[in-house]
């Protein structure tokens, strides 16, 4: 029937019925349709058109009509004709690797029941070539057939079989440039970045064509033009021939245009600035070359945030509400005059300056630490710095600090900003059993990171600990047969609440009995006790800038021998003292994560000095020493005498006796001084990959050098860096590659030094866990004397890691180092040494 | 605990009749085992869904979370037993017990005051509902004890810019407390201790700054001593205020 629509008349929907290839219910359909027996349709009319639709979108038929069936009177009867949409029964991919078929069925959500659809058909085919394009097959060819399935069901389902075709790789073989002299071709093809030619010894990009790639590298190559000047260059044609060897050649037809340059460049305006000012941020003279990407940068460069431009100019100074556009006034003759249109607005002060999220820390720790206080103006470089000073502190989650800037008020020019911390745990426990060093060692740590002990005592602080002062709480007991060890440490980083003056202070004994072969146990009569105290003032400074911290410390430590006979000391029963000040100079400015800095540099000076006793106590140091010598060289040659007489025995035992005293004479207080010295850079040099150097110093000398140089505060270079356990203060320093503390002679250098390259890349950076991967190259060496040094004669190694921080555990890291040198004393190098890392000492 | 009580909730635990399961959970409740009524009334609370027994159920099963002090999920579960059972006569106490839950959340002022400020809203949502309720005058108190602690928040973060020498910050965090807390009971401390950093800020400052300042601290004094002539630390102030003037004396002589 052929209906015109511009005469539609009213019809009584008498009935409806439904013909077709279809296995629903004849009323579902019906009712589904919207056409219901009795009611008053126009026909032609939207009745019928979206009963159609309506059908239509339930996306279960296809091939949808609607009838006149008969017309009595008023009374009209429809037919409505469709046939049932098939199902997919079965599918099959073909020139596609078993796994990656699953992917396919997941991706275009071809399950077994999916309604198959033309559309269904036309998407999948699309979306399996473009993902092949994308990977550089760019012949691919996807061909889709349905089969229909004839069986004694009703319903309609048809198999389906994806053929895939993927075709060889395309690469580029040339990319031809037509029209151009400006510029040179190479650079040309620099800039297009995806887009390559073939280069087989360009490894980190193949070549290979991606249509989207390849425009977005048609617009990179006009940005080229446009950084040099010439910013009517356009592309007139491009074209891509097919060569019979598997490669395309692309061709571009270019119009350079004519090289524009920077004319007058005003700046209009500003009234805080001056125009020199200014003008030595931008940085662009008349008559350079025009370059809008450049231009754009100085003003405001997006990409850093701290970079040097106007933009930050203002923002720095408290004009939040500044607004900056450069406006083209002229371009004759090829020359662009420009105008720099400033509206600097009211500066603004912060209003209200809150934190949010600190469940644990108490206000009062995080609101010292932070440049942006009430009242002060706003300067986005000092919300940065809170940012990274709140992240050192180590109580939060660094990668989730969060600014807010609120309320921004252009009238009265206030803003308000709020800083979004989320805690992190903070506390260690360390408890562990093993066998070491012939029995069973315990030891049972526990460090609190974010401690209160003003709530000690309160009973419901107790949450499991009492936290939230920044202050910092170390316990630690390790015990086994022959030693025990207690410390104790405790510091607090702004002593009294008004300064920022940390205050420090720990106390240690350890206890060391000898082995007792009869008993095969400890003999409790031959013992070694050490007791120590040390505390400590740092304090930050603001002068020459504010990441300097100047510390001072005392420490005292005695070392009580009692009947305790071994080759360390040459008295059995004594005592020696060790009462030193130490005062260091420290510069930290590293970014963000402590954990895994990605900017700034560390750097520190110490000397440790102790007492010149021997300039006042009067004792002739000189004579001892000449004495010593003499006593030893009776000891020396009593050794080598295999028939000693009883005259020569009892002369041995007095020089034995009278060198003990000596030795006790010379230690009974140790003096001495020390210098350390260690700087760390950290630079990323792409997204997240960071560099590390470092050097390393340390220099142990005394001031009579006929007292001589302690055997105490040596330095032991070599592994993996941890201080095991030890009597005499020495200091520990890792070098990977080599077995620990090899490379120092048996008493320890008085002098080292260390270099080391280290290049690391985060695996996570998330609260749970932080692991970074690493790869380093270093060198050290330590000596025994100031004549021996010679800083190129190092001991080298090269080697990977990766470090896993948990805040619960720490920093646990694995090393495998290749040391290239031997160890002293050997005649092979070293080779590969596994280190494990407790801690942070790298 | 008594033997057979025990072996009852064990028993209880086991049962497969929910009937039993919930009226073992009511006597442990009635005899103040919270822990053990929660778990069994934990274990039939799906089955009892939209049945006539699980209004009363609901209610005990929040309030032994409230008995547990777990009042992350009491202040949850009464709310949702508010909204489940409107009609219900256990309704008004739900709902006070809902906003006492989150009451007991409010840590301490020197934290983050979230908890606190939601507190303070569902109190305030309640004493709206049912301003006549014998609820009403506990959780005024509540509130007024909630509203003290963001006072004193404030308060201390002011006083705080003060005792480490950053007078501007405190001024500006005063004059923000002051504006912010009309009726504050800190009123009188944080009017001394704004005078006080002004007066700290202009003996120390910079010269060609310092007349501004110390007619500022002045200024300062003058709204200290007016709202406060009693106040206990008038006599300080006092001291300040002539040390004040004396200075100011030395810019009027020479002009």
């Amino acid at each position: 029937q052929n209906i015109q629509y511009g005469n539609s008349k009213k019809y009584n929907l008498a009935g409806v019925s439904v013909s077709g290839n279809t296995s629903f219910n004849e009323q579902t359909i019906v009712a589904y349709s919207g056409l219901r027996k009795g009611k008053e349709i126009m026909i032609p009319g939207e009745d019928v058109a979206n009963a159609i639709k309506k059908l239509w979108n339930s996306k279960l038929f296809s091939d949808i009509e609607i009838f006149i069936k008969n017309i009595e009177g008023n009374n009209v009867f429809l037919e409505i004709q469709l046939s049932d949409l098939p199902q997919l029964n079965e599918l099959k991919i073909t020139g596609v690797k078993k796994g990656k078929k699953e992917g396919i069925i997941n991706d275009n959500k071809l399950k077994k029941g999916t309604k198959v659809t033309e559309n269904l058909i036309t998407t999948t085919k699309n979306f399996l070539i473009k993902k092949y394009r994308k990977q550089g097959f760019y012949n691919a060819k996807v061909n889709i057939n349905t089969i229909e399935v004839k069986d004694s069901l009703d319903k309609a389902r048809v198999n389906m079989v994806v053929a895939v075709d993927k075709g060889q790789k395309v690469k580029i073989k040339d990319i031809v440039f037509d029209g151009r002299s400006a510029l040179k071709a190479k650079h040309l093809r620099k800039a297009m970045k995806s887009t390559k030619k073939i280069n087989r010894l360009r490894v980190y990009k193949r070549s290979k064509f991606i249509d989207s790639a390849y425009q977005a590298d048609l617009s990179a190559l006009i940005d080229k033009y446009a950084e040099n000047g010439y910013r009517d260059a356009r592309i007139i044609s491009d074209s891509i021939s097919v060569n019979g060897d598997k490669t395309i050649s692309i061709h571009l037809k270019l119009e350079e245009g004519t090289l524009y340059k920077f004319g007058k460049i005003d700046f209009i305006g500003n009234t805080v600035y001056t125009d020199r000012q200014l003008n030595r941020y931008l940085r662009i003279k008349e008559g350079d070359t025009y370059n809008g990407v450049l231009l754009q940068e100085r003003i405001a460069d997006n990409s850093k945030p701290d970079a040097d431009d106007i933009t930050n100019l203002y923002q720095n100074h408290g004009y939040l509400f500044s607004t900056i556009n450069p406006v083209e006034v002229s371009a004759e003759n090829n020359v662009i005059d420009m105008e720099i249109r400033i509206s600097e607005g009211k500066p603004a002060y912060f209003d209200n300056v809150t934190v949010s999220g600190n469940d644990k820390t108490n206000d009062h720790v995080i609101y010292r630490e932070m440049r942006t206080r009430p009242g002060q103006l706003y300067s986005k470089s000092n919300v940065v710095r809170t940012i990274r000073e709140l992240g050192q502190l180590g109580f939060f989650d660094a990668q989730e600090l969060t600014p807010d800037i609120k309320n921004p008020n252009p009238n009265e020019g206030t803003v308000d900003v709020e800083y979004t911390v989320k805690e992190t745990g903070s506390s260690q426990i360390e408890l562990q059993g093993g066998y070491g060093g012939g029995g069973f060692i315990g030891t049972l740590g526990l460090s609190f990171n974010n401690f209160a002990i003003k709530d000690i005592f309160k009973k419901n602080a107790y949450k499991p600990i009492p936290m939230g002062d920044g202050q910092k709480l170390a316990l630690r007991l390790q015990a086994s047969r022959f030693f025990q060890t207690y410390s104790f440490s405790f510091s607090e980083p702004w002593l009294g609440g008004k300064r920022p003056v940390q205050f420090s202070t720990s106390i240690s004994h350890t206890k060391q009995f000898l082995f007792d072969p009869i008993t095969r146990g400890a003999d409790r009569d031959q013992s070694f006790n050490i007791t120590g105290i040390t505390l400590g003032l740092a304090k930050r400074l603001t002068v020459p800038d504010d990441y300097f911290t100047l510390s001072q410390a005392l420490s005292f430590q005695l070392y009580d021998l009692n009947n305790y006979n071994t080759g360390l000391f040459t008295f059995g029963n004594g005592s020696s003292r060790n009462l030193s000040y130490t005062i260091g100079l420290s510069r930290n400015n590293t970014r963000i994560d402590p954990i895994f800095p990605t900017g700034g540099s560390n750097f520190n000076v110490t000397a440790k000095l102790s007492v010149p006793y021997s300039l006042f106590d009067g004792v002739d140091y000189e004579a001892l020493n000449n004495e010593r010598r003499e006593k030893q060289q009776i000891i020396d040659n009593f050794r080598l005498n295999s028939n000693p007489t009883v005259a020569e025995t009892k002369e041995f035992n007095e020089a034995s006796t009278r060198r003990s005293e000596i030795d006790q004479e010379r230690f009974k207080w140790l003096e001495f001084y020390k210098i350390n010295f260690k700087g760390d850079w950290y630079t990323e040099i792409i997204k997240n990959l960071v560099l590390k150097p470092t050097v390393e110093f340390g220099f142990l000398g005394a001031y009579n050098n006929a007292r001589g140089e302690i055997p105490f505060e040596r330095f032991f270079l070599g592994g993996d860096g941890l201080g095991n356990f030890a009597l005499d203060g020495r200091q520990v320093i890792a070098l990977r590659g080599y077995p620990n503390q090899s490379l120092s002679s048996r008493d320890g250098g008085t002098i080292y030094n260390k270099f080391s390259l280290e290049l690391r890349y985060p695996i996570t950076l998330e609260a749970s866990a932080k692991i970074f991967a690493l790869t380093f190259l270093e060198g050290g060496a330590s000596y025994d004397n100031f004549r021996d040094y010679n800083p190129f004669n190092l001991q080298r190694s090269a080697g990977v890691g990766v470090r896993i921080f948990m805040p619960a555990f720490g920093l646990l890291g694995i090393d495998f180092g290749h040391g290239f040198d031997p160890v002293p004393g050997d005649a092979e190098k070293s080779g590969w040494q596994t280190h494990f890392i407790i801690g942070q000492q790298f | 605990c008594v033997l057979s009580s025990c072996s009852q909730f064990q028993k209880a635990m086991k049962s497969e009749d929910i009937a039993f399961k919930f009226k073992t959970g009511d006597s442990l409740y009635k005899l103040g085992k919270f822990e053990k009524a929660n778990r069994l009334f934990a274990q039939v609370v799906p089955k009892y869904k939209g049945k006539p027994q699980a209004e009363k159920l609901m209610y005990l099963y929040s309030k032994s979370f409230f008995e547990m002090k777990d009042y992350y999920v009491s202040g949850y579960q009464f709310e949702r037993f508010v909204s489940s059972y409107p009609r219900s006569e256990k309704k008004e106490e739900a709902s006070f017990l809902s906003a006492k839950s989150y009451y007991m959340l409010s840590p301490i002022y020197s934290k983050d005051q979230t908890e606190t400020k939601e507190a303070i809203e569902k109190l305030q949502e309640f004493l709206n509902v049912f301003p006549e309720s014998q609820y009403a005058s506990e959780a005024n108190t509540l509130i007024k004890e909630l509203d003290y602690k963001l006072e004193k928040k404030a308060f201390e973060i002011a006083k705080q810019y003060n005792h480490i020498s950053d007078f501007q910050a405190s001024i500006k965090s005063f004059d923000n407390f002051i504006y912010g807390f009309p009726g504050s009971s800190l009123r009188e401390s944080a009017l001394f201790y704004r005078f006080d950093s002004a007066y700290k800020l202009a003996i120390n400052s910079v010269e060609y700054k310092k007349k501004a300042r110390l007619e500022q601290a002045k200024e300062y004094y003058t709204t200290f001593k007016q709202a406060y002539s009693n106040s206990e630390f008038v006599e300080t102030a006092d001291v300040m205020a002539t040390e004040l003037d004396k200075e100011l004396e030395t810019y009027s002589a020479k002009s």
